[in-house]
């Protein structure tokens, strides 16, 4: 290829191979979730939070605790109920004696990958309150703003069946998570695997970290220096219209949607090792970007809607 | 979570027929069946549409294919079913009756799109051919647009393409249709013809509707209600008044108690009978419709015989041959005329008064009593019997009672409910009984004055029957009984009854008359488009008359200047405008790779097109591999394509000719 065309920020082969070994390790607890485990690493080089929406048992836990391990990063875990209050979450500020001062006290926010399980068991003001951290990606406490670690990564799960006594997320928060993922079961290969392997807790305990937050940080950069051209662009712009003017849509996706859509197909388009942006990225990252998003005007299901849009819009 | 799936534009190598074209075949085969219908025996319609569509059914349930044995009976069945039915295995409606059962069993061993394609061309053919049995305009446009599941048939079948569905089926189907008529426009006036029209093969004999040789009471009720045209008239100058527009179609002498027939009177060589005329006489020209009997009609009466016609003692005009297509002539009346009026040859005095023996006493008597008070005017028992009519409680209905052995008796004294044919058949029975020589006529009466056009339409139902006495000193008079009844009862049977001028009409008939005008144009213009009309073809270019080679230069001509003009058309359409030269070595590369099957979706990505383009074309896999990377470093990796590596990747486009057969 001619040197015009050679790489501008493409990931330095060091960070590029420890990337490789990350999404590596995970796969080893994972058996058999190359797709959703890629997605996870999209969301997080892109810079966004993550959804994990599924039945109990199929690995959610799992993958937040593989994904926290392998990554380096500082990991907190908050079970949502429905008497969770913000300030569990946020923090208090305690008086201190000592000092004759109140001292903050810092929640599990503080955290560079925090898992929200089951986020929708938590009331609405908990929720939100957790939403503005990830939004802000600082929190603010008797006036005082705090600065989050970085990278800060949210990986929620909530169960989609069993709807009793929960607050599901309304259409607007669940914009703020920028892929919505689910893991599915296994199929019987990997599910064989997983019986006959080790025990995942005991691999999770053994892991090591791949990554570093400085590693991140980097990779994040390098995903939002892809290049994505002009005929990309116009893909992009086609299907954010696409989703508006759809008869059997009500709302489509929002800027910010199209933005998440851009970013992600950037950070896919690093993790298969390229530094141009390809349709094939947007469509690979397409439905766990616009199935939560869009809302149908009948009762269609989202992601059926997401995958016809991809469908009928044309790519270069 | 499922990577999403991309669709692809082809579906590899033709396997099993897709739900989509099956459904559709079966449509087109259900067209073809509703087409034939008119002409076929229902229960052997249903029996093949239910077959259709059990095979539908079991198709869509399950993948199975249908057992041989059931095959093989069906295929032995449909034959013998005809063969049954007609009779013999030849002949319009037999052929095409076999064809359209062999169409139907075809469906059962459809599994492959192969075989999908060839039930669709002999779906279109035996289609066709449901244009020999009736080239009405309406019928002609049912027809056309029955092409319409065929065409989306073949576009549903035609693997790869981007789009599917029902909508873009027929989208396209229509789209083809469109096209196609300018090509069909000029095939149908260049393409040298045949002297004699395709549908003028005799057909066999099969029950027709339209007048017969025989009137009894209630025989003409079906023709009554049936609003079929019959003919069309022309006339030079103004149309004659209304109430002189009897169409005289032939005489019916002998009355064997219930019926009236021409009888041997009819056919006897008597010396002809000059017309005295008095006022100009009308020139007209018939459009006649094929009714399959010798007769002609002509305004009462004619003079004369028109070419290949003979006209009788009786002034009836009829044909050598029976008038099996649309028969024009020109004829000669007088509208106010004398026939015979001093003298009545003996043996024709004796047929106009025969009546059977031991018939209708009581009508036999009432003559009788008339002729005792008249003594010896003839006319005032004319009178007296039409009193009758207008004063005896009469009724004209349609729907007129069964009568007895005595039919006219019953119809006198009894039922006295009837129609112009009991009227016309009561009051010649009258006058022979009161002495007055007497006859049947039988014809039509009325029509509908096309003003706009200026033709007479008369329709099946415009059919009448009156009476003619001979009154010395006046000759032959027409007298129509039925016009002296003054009660009408209105049948609801559509435009019945011309007879009594034009009494009972629905609220459509007329409109139906008014656009009889389309009808008639399309009976001239185009289904009477015939080799001679086709001569004359060039006239406006100085050729007096045009020779079959004359005929294909001008179709070669005409197709060329249509296809150029196609071409033009095409060029000048806003297509899809690559956005630059790298878009257009694409678009080429793509159109390269389409023709040998390998069509690329219109939502299918770029890389994803390539390589299933590499796998489906291992010997040109490096090739395509190298273009691959070239196109997608081009397209998605610079702003801006540069121009040096945009003209390299045109030129690898250029020289790249792939060659593969889909298996």
């Amino acid at each position: 290829m001619d040197q015009n065309f050679t790489v501008a920020a493409k990931a330095d082969s060091l960070t590029r191979q420890r990337l490789d070994a990350a999404i590596a390790q995970v796969n080893e607890v994972l058996v058999g979730k190359n797709q959703p485990i890629r997605m996870a690493f999209a969301c997080l080089l892109a810079g966004g939070h993550l959804l994990v929406e599924d039945v109990p048992g199929v690995g959610k836990t799992t993958l937040a605790h593989a994904l926290a391990t392998t990554l380096g990063l500082s990991f907190r875990r908050i079970q949502f109920t429905s008497d969770l209050l913000p300030t569990d979450i946020v923090g208090v500020s305690v008086f201190d004696r000592d000092s004759g001062a109140f001292r903050f006290q810092q929640g599990p926010i503080f955290a560079q990958l925090l898992l929200a399980d089951e986020i929708n068991r938590a009331t609405p003001k908990t929720q939100s309150a957790l939403l503005e951290a990830m939004a802000e990606g600082q929190v603010t406490v008797d006036g005082a703003s705090r600065a989050l670690p970085e990278p800060f990564f949210v990986v929620a799960t909530q169960n989609p069946l069993d709807m009793a006594g929960t607050y599901p997320l309304p259409d607007s928060q669940l914009d703020r998570f920028m892929l919505r993922i689910s893991l599915d079961y296994p199929d019987a290969d990997a599910e064989r695997r997983l019986l006959t392997g080790e025990d995942r807790s005991a691999m999770l305990e053994r892991m090591a970290a791949r990554l570093s937050g400085p590693d991140i940080m980097t990779l994040r950069r390098q995903a939002r220096a892809v290049t994505a051209s002009p005929a990309l662009l116009d893909y992009v712009q086609a299907l954010v219209t696409a989703s508006r003017k759809h008869p059997d849509i009500r709302t489509g996706l929002s800027p910010r949607a199209g933005l998440a859509l851009l970013a992600c197909a950037r950070a896919w388009a690093l993790l298969g090792d390229r530094n141009y942006t390809l349709p094939e990225d947007v469509q690979a990252v397409f439905v766990a970007i616009a199935g939560h998003r869009l809302i149908p005007a009948r009762n269609l299901a989202r992601d059926t809607l997401a995958q016809a849009l991809l469908e009928t819009v044309a790519v270069e | 979570m499922k990577a999403p799936r991309i669709p692809t534009g082809t579906h590899g190598p033709a396997s099993g027929l897709a739900p989509l074209p099956f459904t559709l075949l079966c449509a087109t085969v259900l067209c073809v069946l509703a087409a034939h219908a008119p002409h076929m025996p229902v229960w052997y319609t249903t029996v093949l549409a239910a077959i259709v569509a059990a095979r539908w059914w079991q198709r869509r349930r399950q993948r199975g294919r249908v057992s041989a044995w059931l095959r093989v009976a069906l295929l032995v069945a449909v034959p013998a079913a005809v063969v049954a039915v007609y009779g013999t295995p030849f002949g319009r409606e037999p052929g095409a009756a076999i064809v359209c059962g062999l169409l139907a069993v075809k469906l059962l061993e459809s599994e492959r799109p192969r075989d999908a394609r060839m039930a669709v061309g002999f779906a279109c053919f035996i289609l066709m051919s449901a244009l020999l049995f009736d080239q009405a305009l309406a019928f002609t446009i049912i027809v056309g647009l029955m092409l319409l599941p065929a065409l989306a048939t073949l576009r549903a079948l035609e693997p790869g393409l981007p789009e599917s569905g029902w909508l873009p089926a027929f989208r396209t189907g229509a789209v083809l249709l469109g096209a196609s008529l300018p090509a069909a426009l000029l095939g149908f006036l260049l393409i040298p013809r045949l002297a004699t029209p395709l549908w003028g093969a005799p057909g066999n004999g099969v029950a027709r509707t339209g007048m017969t040789d025989r009137m009894a009471p209630g025989d003409l009720h079906s023709l009554l209600t049936d609003n079929a045209v019959a003919m069309r008239i022309g006339f030079d100058g103004a149309p004659p008044p209304e109430n002189q527009r009897y169409f005289r179609g032939m005489v019916l002498w002998s009355f064997d108690g219930r019926a009236w027939v021409p009888g041997a009177a009819a056919r006897r060589p008597w010396p002809p009978v000059p017309v005295g005329v008095h006022d100009p006489l009308t020139h007209y020209d018939v459009t006649l419709l094929p009714s399959h009997r010798h007769w002609m009609f002509a305004l009462d009466v004619p003079v004369d015989a028109p070419e290949d016609a003979v006209m009788g003692p009786d002034h009836t005009l009829s044909s050598s041959k029976p008038i099996d297509q649309t028969l024009h002539y020109r004829v000669a009346s007088a509208t106010d005329y004398q026939l015979a009026p001093e003298r009545l040859d003996p043996r024709i005095r004796a047929a106009a008064l025969e009546l059977p023996a031991g018939f209708d006493p009581g009508a036999h008597a009432l003559a009788e009593r008339w002729r005792t008070a008249a003594g010896g005017d003839d006319a005032a028992i004319v009178r007296d019997a039409l009193a009758l009519f207008r004063d005896g409680d009469f009724v004209y209905d349609l729907d007129a009672p069964p009568l007895d052995r005595n039919s006219v008796d019953d119809f006198l004294f009894n039922t006295k409910t009837g129609f112009c044919e009991h009227y016309a058949s009561a009051f010649t029975f009258l006058m022979r009984a009161a002495g007055i020589p007497a006859r049947v006529v039988v014809g039509y009466q009325g029509g509908y004055w096309n003003a706009f056009a200026h033709y007479l339409l008369i329709r099946q139902s415009d059919a009448h029957a009156w009476s003619e006495v001979w009154l010395a000193g006046r000759g032959w008079v027409r007298v129509d009984p039925t016009a002296a009844v003054s009660r009408i009862i209105l049948a609801d049977t559509g435009g019945a009854a011309g007879d009594v001028g034009g009494g009972n009409r629905s609220w459509w008939m007329p409109w139906q008359n008014r656009l009889d005008v389309i009808n008639r144009w399309w009976g001239q213009t185009v289904v009477g488009f015939d080799a001679l009309s086709q001569g004359r073809l060039f006239r406006p270019f100085g050729v007096e008359h045009a020779t079959a080679q004359m005929l294909g230069i001008g179709l070669a001509i005409a197709v060329f200047l249509t296809l150029g003009f196609g071409a033009l058309l095409a060029s000048l359409r806003p297509h899809h405008k690559p956005r630059d030269a790298l878009a257009t070595a694409q678009q080429r590369l793509q159109h390269r790779l389409a023709r040998i099957g390998i069509v690329r979706g219109t939502a299918e990505g770029p890389r994803d097109f390539f390589s299933r383009s590499v796998a489906a074309l291992p010997d040109s896999a490096s090739t395509l591999r190298t273009l691959s990377t070239e196109y997608l470093v081009l397209r998605y990796a610079c702003a801006e394509p540069p121009p040096e590596q945009t003209r390299a990747f045109a030129r690898r486009v250029r020289n790249f000719h792939p060659r593969h057969v889909l298996k």
